[in-house]
């Protein structure tokens, strides 16, 4: 019997522990996706600047961000999200998580294919200039992409794919890729540093799926840039947020050329402050797509339709 | 009148923390679509796939776990405990661990199908042989040595004799397996690099992924369906209370002999190659990936290649800590309670039925209770979910069914004479218990525990779907760095699972070295 008061005192010292964990004042609370890289010494910039310690809380891909966001608007988990995209914004904007007035574009990457320049020179064959010949008896084989189930930048093309053939007919492009050989990877990871032969991996493919961007650190590599698929990135207060002061503070400082300058490097995406420095690597090698469509699909809505169709043909 | 205030507590905490939320979530299913939701296409394909990878795991283990049972607990030899040891890490072992270890093969042209049953079996072999050979250890071994007597081979006195004795046993093996291979979550998504899917793995997806609730829930239901099938099976084959520990001492059992080589040899084999190989892989590559044999381990305060990680290796760890202390305190403590309850009910109906309830939370996913507790608990009047007491709750809940199949057979063991003189001497049946009971069934508690523990380390989907930044458990961030390898996230996932793996195996050869003797059951 005399044991229950010592089971009493744990209960109670780990609940006032629980109360310790309270967020403290000055404390604001950024959900990003997964890839968002803030360094540690922008952080504590931000927090010289405004006196508001930044705690990133990453939560998954675009997708998984968005959804579980939704999932916990009454009591959310942050209180501004930064890497909500054009394809998921339609999805945010119905469940209403986002503060309109808030709501502010960082960055932008455009999802192109690369292919491996020297393998080309090497081979004799002529590199593509559109990804629609892909398709080609000329390509057979020589293409990996991210399966648009499980990556971003796979989904990317698939909504590429339908703006530029249209509904319904989209379908047939993607079997002749299938019949043509590609490869299908789960994510962008695997399907570039691993399949890619332009890529650290050396890999068997000389083609693949990637961004714009991506050439700026390969040795020889380059990207076909029409009709690419833009990513636009978007920053915003959430509904329902503990410290939306806080919140604005921080869009404010992400839209600032202090952060947008280490954009590139961190996270290999352009930023949208035409201030912001760009690499020279970039500018040179690689620069943002010639010609992008689909940017007003609503992915969000139609993306479960479009992946059953998808599945259907590479199932 | 004591008695019904203490039965209000697992009550109250069962309905409020298990079927209030694990109703709410289901009861979102039953929209004007649920039947279409139910059978389309790719519903199908996932329900097929569920059902023939659980099943050709079950065989597998039974055809491999029966061998293994005859050999580790039939017969007799030295070092069979610490090899009875080595076999049950794996099915304690957290299921990112397993999946980090089996993603050593991955780039083998494997199917990923294939990976995934040997995986399960990886898991699932030491339940069969502990299920079967416990059964198997307390059966009178006259018949068996009459009929060889009688000039029957040990195959023929198997298929003709032991295998209608140990019928209780198989069954409850069969459907036990079954079971955890058909809500498997973490092997299938990360063994299977998210390319293939089961009902669980489909229940996340549509959840997280596309955020459909009502197909969510109309996918739960289904697999509740399949859980509580394999359930009930195993209760009536008569074998359900499992006792993990300490099998076989009641019967007396000869070494191994000429005429057991194949057996033997069959068994060791599957141990070597099966069960021994992907651990010592795996801390192989601990140690040699990266820079130098340290270099991963010293990565633990980091965040991981391109600050992956919300929070360092060492973060999570102390947070999976605490979440362990709190959920084993809630189900070991209520374990014994409710034990304690049953085993006094006189109205054994009652008992029955509560029994049943208390066991659903071993067929029900931590990813369904997960998004249970999100669509439950997320209101501003009672933010459960927003506080880190969800994870260790929902991990309290699944372990509870364990405790009390470990504490209730043991405290049914305890000496009835010296209960009924302790009380004709007029000892309170509160005395009774603190006296005379808990002391007997120490050996018991202290099983239930490392089980309780162990269960909560490894827990992923709810951690998965709960654990929100700082609050990332060993698990989530093992996950993270195991699905984006690039940099040395792969070194530091493969340093932190042969962490855990030593921690895992640490446990259980404590537990199972414990030598103090067992009470006997009755």
């Amino acid at each position: 019997m005399r044991r229950i008061p010592k089971i009493a005192y744990i209960v109670v010292a780990a609940l006032a522990l629980s109360g310790c964990t309270a967020q403290p004042q000055g404390e604001v609370v950024l959900a990003t996706h997964d890839s968002v890289v803030i360094s540690k010494e922008l952080a504590a910039e931000f927090q010289k600047e405004t006196g508001l310690k930044l705690v990133q809380v990453r939560a998954g891909d675009a997708g998984a961000l968005t959804n579980k966001l939704i999932l916990t608007k009454d009591s959310p988990i942050a209180d501004a999200v930064y890497g909500i995209d054009n394809t998921f914004m339609g999805a945010a904007t119905d469940a209403k998580i986002l503060v309109p007035a808030t709501v502010k574009a960082i960055d932008y990457a455009d999802i192109c294919f690369n292919y491996d320049v020297d393998w080309f020179n090497a081979s004799g064959k002529p590199a593509p200039k559109d990804w629609a010949d892909l398709t080609r008896p000329t390509y057979t084989g020589l293409t990996v992409l991210e399966n648009p189930n499980t990556s971003s930048t796979g989904l990317g093309l698939l909504a590429a794919t339908v703006a530029r053939f249209g509904e319904g007919n989209w379908q047939e492009w993607w079997q002749e890729l299938k019949d043509n050989g590609a490869k299908i990877d789960a994510g962008w990871e695997d399907a570039y540093y691993t399949d890619f032969s332009g890529a650290a991996g050396k890999g068997k493919f000389p083609i693949v799926l990637s961004y714009s961007s991506s050439p700026a650190d390969e040795v020889n590599t380059a990207a076909i840039r029409n009709s690419c698929f833009r990513q636009t990135e978007y920053a915003a207060t959430l509904t329902n947020a503990k410290n939306s002061a806080g919140a604005a503070k921080l869009i404010e400082w992400l839209q600032s050329k202090r952060y947008q300058d280490s954009m590139p490097t961190t996270m290999y995406v352009y930023p949208i402050n035409p201030a912001a420095k760009i690499p020279e690597s970039w500018t040179t090698k690689a620069p943002a797509a010639l010609s992008v469509l689909g940017e007003n699909l609503d992915v969000a809505k139609n993306r479960k339709s479009w992946l059953a169709d998808w599945s259907k043909i590479f199932g | 009148m004591a008695k019904r205030l203490a039965w209000g507590v697992p009550i109250a905490f069962i309905g409020a923390f298990f079927y209030w939320p694990l109703g709410t979530m289901l009861a979102k299913g039953f929209s004007h679509n649920w039947v279409h939701d139910l059978f389309d296409a790719k519903t199908l394909d996932s329900l097929w796939f569920t059902v023939w990878q659980a099943a050709i795991s079950t065989l597998v283990c039974l055809l491999l776990g029966i061998p293994g049972a005859y050999v580790l607990y039939r017969r007799r030899f030295k070092g069979q405990k610490v090899i009875r040891a080595v076999i049950t890490v794996p099915f304690m072992l957290p299921t990112v661990v397993v999946a980090t270890a089996f993603s050593a093969f991955h780039k083998w042209n494997t199917s990923n199908a294939f990976w995934i049953i040997v995986a399960h079996v990886f898991i699932n072999y030491s339940l069969t042989v502990r299920l079967i050979g416990s059964h198997w250890s307390e059966l009178d071994p006259a018949t068996e040595e009459a009929a060889e007597l009688a000039g029957a081979g040990r195959l023929r006195v198997f298929w003709s004799i032991t295998r209608h004795q140990l019928r209780g046993s198989l069954v409850a093996a069969a459907a036990t397996v079954f079971l955890y291979c058909a809500t498997s979550y973490g092997i299938i998504l990360m063994v299977g690099g998210g390319l293939i899917h089961s009902l669980e793995t489909d229940i996340a997806n549509a959840a997280i992924g596309m955020l459909d609730l009502p197909r969510t829930s109309a996918l739960a239901v289904l697999q509740t369906g399949i859980s509580l099938v394999a359930f009930v099976i195993s209760i009536r084959s008569g074998h359900h209370d499992v006792e993990f520990e300490g099998a076989g001492n009641g019967m007396s059992r000869s070494g191994l002999d000429r005429r057991d080589r194949l057996v033997a040899g069959l068994t060791f084999t599957v141990i070597a190659v099966l069960l021994v190989v992907p651990m010592a892989v795996m801390i192989s590559k601990a140690f040699m990936d990266g820079h130098g044999p340290l270099y991963n381990f010293q990565l633990f305060n980091s965040h991981g290649y391109r600050e992956l990680l919300n929070v360092s290796i060492a973060q999570a760890t102390l947070n999976s800590l605490r979440n362990m202390l709190v959920s084993a305190c809630i189900a070991v403590v209520l374990g014994i309670l409710i034990s304690w309850l049953l085993t006094r009910s006189k109205s054994g109906s009652f008992a029955k039925f509560f029994d049943g309830l208390l066991l659903m939370p071993l067929g029900i996913s931590t990813v369904v209770l997960g998004l249970g507790y999100i669509v439950t608990f997320s209101n501003p009047l009672f933010p459960l979910r927003s506080s880190w007491l969800a994870v260790p709750l929902i991990q309290s809940v699944m372990a509870l069914p364990l405790v009390i199949r470990i504490v209730k057979p043991a405290i049914l063991g305890v000496n009835r004479s010296q209960l009924e003189s302790a009380a004709t001497e007029g000892a309170s049946a509160r005395e009774i218990f603190w006296r005379i009971e808990l002391p007997s069934i120490r050996k018991s508690i202290v099983t239930a525990t490392a089980f309780a523990c162990l269960a909560s380390i490894g827990e992923f989907g709810a951690a998965s779907l709960l654990a929100f930044g700082d609050q990332a458990t060993l698990p989530t961030v093992l996950y993270a760095l195991i699905s984006r390898p690039g940099g040395h996230n792969y070194g530091m996932a493969m340093a932190a699972s042969a962490l855990l793996m030593l921690f895992t195996f640490a446990v259980v050869l404590a537990v199972s070295l414990d030598t103090r003797p067992l009470r006997r059951r009755r």
